[in-house]
């Protein structure tokens, strides 16, 4: 099965900020409990509060958020966080569409049926290319033979 | 891997500009479809809006107070290397009134695609098109000329979906 997914850096960041604030405030009152009020040192020990909330952070990132989209010729499955959300077979579905969400970010949308029965997949939470995986998506959809490029992009380094 | 607009097939371009919010100032289109059949019609894009954008917070604010909510659409047609009559425009034409009868539209773009030159019918019947409801855009990848239909929707056309853009048209065809 071939994978989409991509960390989500605001989502990711909005989960880690309070609680590098929380491990800073935990860090500065050992500090204080220690009596090591000033120097290199100081700075040092609280600058630890990044990687303690960004650690804690991206574990509450990754059980709830994370989004993974599996897929092969046949099936699919979008998994949230450690929640498998949607699943399905590709020929169970009539049409294609990408749908703009509220954000202005391209979705994939699956019809069972003309303007009937629909499941949405947040390709745009992944590194998905949104016009290549819905072609890809249609044509296994239609029941041709999916064109051999994979739609998988290449995240930024 | 991204995707190289300079290898890119016209439509393809075309409906990136869409996709991206290219229509947002008169129109905001939230579904594409690819291939979409309509009887014995085969529309290479699909698009379905409203003349009401979503936006977030202000500017959801003031479109839900001040901009009315008329469902819109957009089709284009790929014609290819075939040759561009003016029954195939005539047939495209009609289907898409009645589309636009039956699901209720204020109005709906319809673009033509073509490898080829465009031949003068058409460009005679698209430019001379005036019904309100329904603007046209005729465009050659060849030539890179542009034919935009006699009303207002047909001119947004060429304004607000950037067609000229798509083509790389450095000499437009006015009316």
């Amino acid at each position: 099965m071939e994978k989409l997914t991509k960390t989500q850096i605001p989502i990711l960041a909005s989960y880690s900020m309070p609680l590098v604030l929380l491990s800073a405030f935990a860090i500065n009152a050992l500090l204080v409990a220690f009596q090591i009020s000033g120097g290199p040192l100081r700075l040092l020990l609280l600058a630890g509060s990044f990687p303690i909330g960004f650690v804690f952070g991206r574990l509450i990132y990754t059980r709830r958020s994370h989004i993974e989209i599996q897929f092969d010729n046949s099936t699919f499955r979008v998994i949230k966080g450690s929640k498998e959300v949607v699943t399905g077979f590709w020929k169970s579905y009539r049409m294609v569409s990408l749908v703009i969400d509220q954000f202005g970010k391209p979705n994939l949308r699956l019809y069972e049926t003309k303007e009937g029965e629909h499941v949405d997949l947040p390709i745009s939470r992944t590194n998905a290319e949104p016009q290549r995986f819905r072609d890809y998506a249609q044509s296994l959809v239609t029941g041709q033979r999916p064109r051999g490029i994979s739609p998988q992009v290449a995240e930024a380094a | 891997m991204k995707s190289s607009s300079a290898n890119e097939p016209a439509v393809d371009q075309f409906e990136s500009r869409l996709i991206r919010g290219g229509t947002r100032l008169i129109a905001d289109l939230t579904e594409f479809f690819r291939d979409y059949r309509v009887d014995d019609t085969t529309f290479a894009i699909y698009a379905r809006g409203s003349t009401r954008n979503k936006g977030f917070l202000l500017s959801r604010f003031f479109a839900w107070t001040v901009l009315p909510n008329y469902s819109v659409s957009l089709f284009c047609v790929d014609e290819g290397s075939a040759l561009l009559t003016t029954e195939k425009v005539r047939k495209s034409v009609d289907t898409v009134a009645r589309i636009t009868k039956d699901e209720d539209l204020k109005w709906a773009w319809l673009v033509f695609f073509s490898n080829r030159d465009l031949p003068p019918p058409i460009v005679s019947f698209i430019s001379r098109y005036d019904k309100k409801e329904l603007g046209l855009a005729a465009a050659s990848t060849s030539s890179r000329q542009v034919v935009l239909s006699n009303n207002q929707v047909g001119r947004s056309i060429g304004r607000q979906l950037k067609l000229r853009k798509t083509e790389g048209s450095d000499h437009t065809w006015k009316n």
